[in-house]
């Protein structure tokens, strides 16, 4: 998987690209508007990220010459989250866009979503270690034992099982299991984290969910 | 078109107007009082002049010696502009006195006196009168020429005239002098406005010696002066909190990690310093983002789509998602809250979310929080009780002032640093709306959100 990075300010363009290469991808760096075009005309790319505030040419031109030859996924970065702003960079057809400051974890999810080219397919059944989640049952065992969930608990599981070894952060997880789309200043999220490890963790001494300090949480069997 | 903007010339320029107006319609009056009286006092003489020949002829004098003698009569009335005709029963002249040539006027037979003005080239006033004399009746005309008489009034007219635009001269000038003198208070107050800048915001317009009408205008302006001033220093004191409050993460970032540096570590040393770095990158960033949302609420004239918002099912939502973090601390979240409002969808949860976590945070354990609404007239009420930290009568006010906090040495409690309350403060004005907080041992804590409900 191929992406192009276009950010002038070199610190945020060296972790991207050392972060999404460490994470697997093949990066390539363009510091302004200009090259970036010539990059896209010579090349081609799966993701695009964006930074809109751009010597030369800026983000929303460049976007719109992407535009005109090609569906390649923009996520775009912007330190003014005003929602003009966010509004006209979707309209110019971005796909996803992130105020600046966001958190590297996010970001990757964000990069993640766009990759994954068709829609997800609803899983029916997960296994991991010794746990067992049968979706349409809505029975979650561990080695062999039910263990009762309640609604949330069984989402918020279902959500670290769909997204098995990525690390979740605090924000993705509120805007998946409540639909909260915004930042509260409550530790809602680790408090439910707790409760569904109490009941599918606690108990054994084999622990699948593991808390990212200063990141969020990951589901993985790490034998 | 610039100088018609002065005050002092429009003023005088208004003078000048109101005295042509006024001067016109004295003159106007005085020339046609004038012209009656003229009139009628040569009525009158016309008139006594007839009266005066007809006595004459009574007295025996006959017709024919009048007309022997009419020179004599020429001579007696004096002047170029008087007439005179005796006419008899069949309109011949008997007499005439006629320096102007008149044709004999043909004018019915009358017992009384009547007047009449001619018309033509020549104009004048006829009194005449039909009487009869030893059986024989005689027409009496008395006239006279009313060319000196226009001459004069025509003269007193183009005096009115001169006389007036001498006014309406004069009154602009002395309007501009008067409101050149009446303006100077003005002057002084734009010298006074001039001289308050940023840095001398506390100095104020003086009030007591001007006149009614511009201690008023200060009055309006030193009031302005005040809310800017407080509205002022209200934002440097912001701007001051602001910075305090970036200092403790970043002194806490700056520490840690020098003290990091200053020697070799474990790899999982480096991972606790990174991470609690982490940890302090969030506050700040979080700190940015109620700061920023702060400023666009407040920003004036920031229009935000509204629609129509069901309460009882956004509370339902807000309590979904804090029932866990209430269960934990054996609470829950009784929602009684009911009714549409047409609000910002986002705004008013990020308010309630708000006020929930400020209740959940200062509730007391195993005590229920209650969301309920009402309504009183135009206003929708949201009610947010818990039970737990009393807040003192002299914070109540003050709770919704950026980063205050009603226990000093309690720092970095909730990650917004303090903002949580004060951005529901502008989400509630944002709306047109207002919120405030009660608290007693008694009846336990209330925050209520008032929306206009329309």
């Amino acid at each position: 998987m191929r992406i192009l990075v276009v950010e002038d300010e070199q610190k945020t363009a060296n972790y991207l690209s050392k972060g999404l290469g460490e994470s697997g991808y093949s990066v390539e760096v363009a510091r302004d508007g200009l090259d970036a075009q010539h990059l896209i005309n010579e090349d081609e790319f799966d993701l695009v990220v964006l930074d809109v505030m751009l010597p030369g040419l800026d983000g929303w031109q460049l976007l719109q010459l992407i535009r005109r030859r090609s569906q390649v996924p923009v996520l775009f970065l912007t330190a003014r989250d005003a929602v003009e702003d966010r509004v006209k960079g979707l309209e110019l057809g971005a796909d996803d866009y992130l105020v600046k400051p966001f958190s590297f974890i996010e970001f990757l999810a964000r990069v993640r979503t766009l990759l994954r080219r068709s829609p997800p397919r609803e899983r029916e059944h997960f296994r991991v270690a010794d746990m067992e989640m049968d979706v349409l049952r809505r029975r979650v065992t561990r080695q062999g034992e039910r263990i009762a969930l309640t609604n949330k608990e069984f989402a918020l599981l279902e959500l670290f099982l769909d997204r098995e070894g990525e690390v979740l952060s605090r924000t993705y997880i509120a805007s998946r299991i409540w639909k909260m789309n915004f930042d509260s200043d409550t530790n809602v999220v680790e408090v439910a984290v707790r409760r569904l490890r109490a009941k599918v963790d606690d108990p054994f001494t084999h622990k699948l969910i593991h808390t990212e300090r200063g990141m969020g949480y990951v589901l993985e069997d790490r034998t | 078109m610039r100088i018609i903007n002065s005050l002092a010339v429009r003023l005088s320029l208004l003078f000048a107007l109101v005295s042509v107006l006024l001067l016109g319609c004295i003159g106007t009056y005085l020339y046609h009082s004038l012209t009656r009286e003229i009139a009628w006092r040569d009525d009158q003489m016309l008139q006594g002049r007839l009266e005066r020949l007809e006595s004459l002829i009574d007295n025996g004098e006959s017709v024919d010696m009048l007309h022997r003698r009419s020179h004599l009569y020429a001579n007696m009335l004096g002047n170029r502009d008087s007439l005179l005709w005796i006419l008899d029963a069949s309109s011949r002249v008997l007499i005439e006195i006629n320096p102007s040539d008149l044709s004999v006027p043909n004018l019915p037979m009358t017992d009384t006196v009547r007047m009449l003005d001619t018309t033509g080239p020549v104009q004048a006033r006829l009194a005449w009168h039909t009487f009869i004399h030893d059986g024989r009746s005689f027409t009496l005309i008395a006239g006279k020429l009313l060319d000196e008489r226009n001459q004069m009034l025509r003269a007193y007219q183009l005096t009115l005239w001169f006389a007036m635009a001498m006014g309406a001269l004069l009154a602009l000038l002395l309007g501009w002098g008067v409101s050149r003198h009446g303006l100077k208070p003005l002057q002084r107050l734009v010298e006074q406005a001039n001289r308050i800048n940023i840095r001398q915001l506390d100095r104020r317009l003086e009030v007591a010696s001007e006149a009614q009408e511009i201690s008023h205008l200060s009055h309006g302006l030193n009031r302005m002066l005040d809310r800017l001033e407080a509205g002022f220093s209200k934002l440097s004191r912001y701007s001051a909190d602001m910075a305090h409050e970036l200092r403790t993460p970043l002194t806490n970032l700056l520490g840690q990690t020098q003290h990091t540096l200053r020697r070799e570590r474990s790899a999982s040393e480096y991972q606790q310093v990174l991470a609690s770095n982490i940890e302090e990158y969030e506050r700040l960033s979080k700190m940015i983002d109620s700061i920023l949302f702060l400023a666009r609420t407040e920003a004036p004239s920031k229009e935000s789509a509204t629609e129509e918002v069901d309460i009882g099912l956004l509370v339902m939502q807000l309590c979904d998602y804090f029932e866990g973090m209430a269960e934990d601390d054996g609470r829950m979240l009784i929602n009684n809250a009911s009714g549409l409002i047409v609000a910002n969808r986002d705004l008013l949860r990020t308010a309630l979310a708000n006020l929930i976590a400020n209740a959940l945070q200062h509730g007391r354990s195993n005590t229920p929080i209650h969301i309920s609404t009402h309504i009183t007239g135009e206003k929708l009420h949201l009610d947010v009780h818990n039970r737990g930290d009393i807040i003192s009568q002299d914070d109540l006010p003050r709770v919704f002032e950026r980063f205050y906090r009603c226990d000093p040495s309690r720092t970095g409690v909730a990650a917004s640093g303090g903002l949580g309350l004060a951005i529901v403060q502008s989400i509630a004005h944002w709306h047109g709306g207002e919120v405030y907080a009660e608290s007693s041992d008694k009846n336990g804590t209330t925050f209520t959100l008032i929306l206009p409900n329309s």
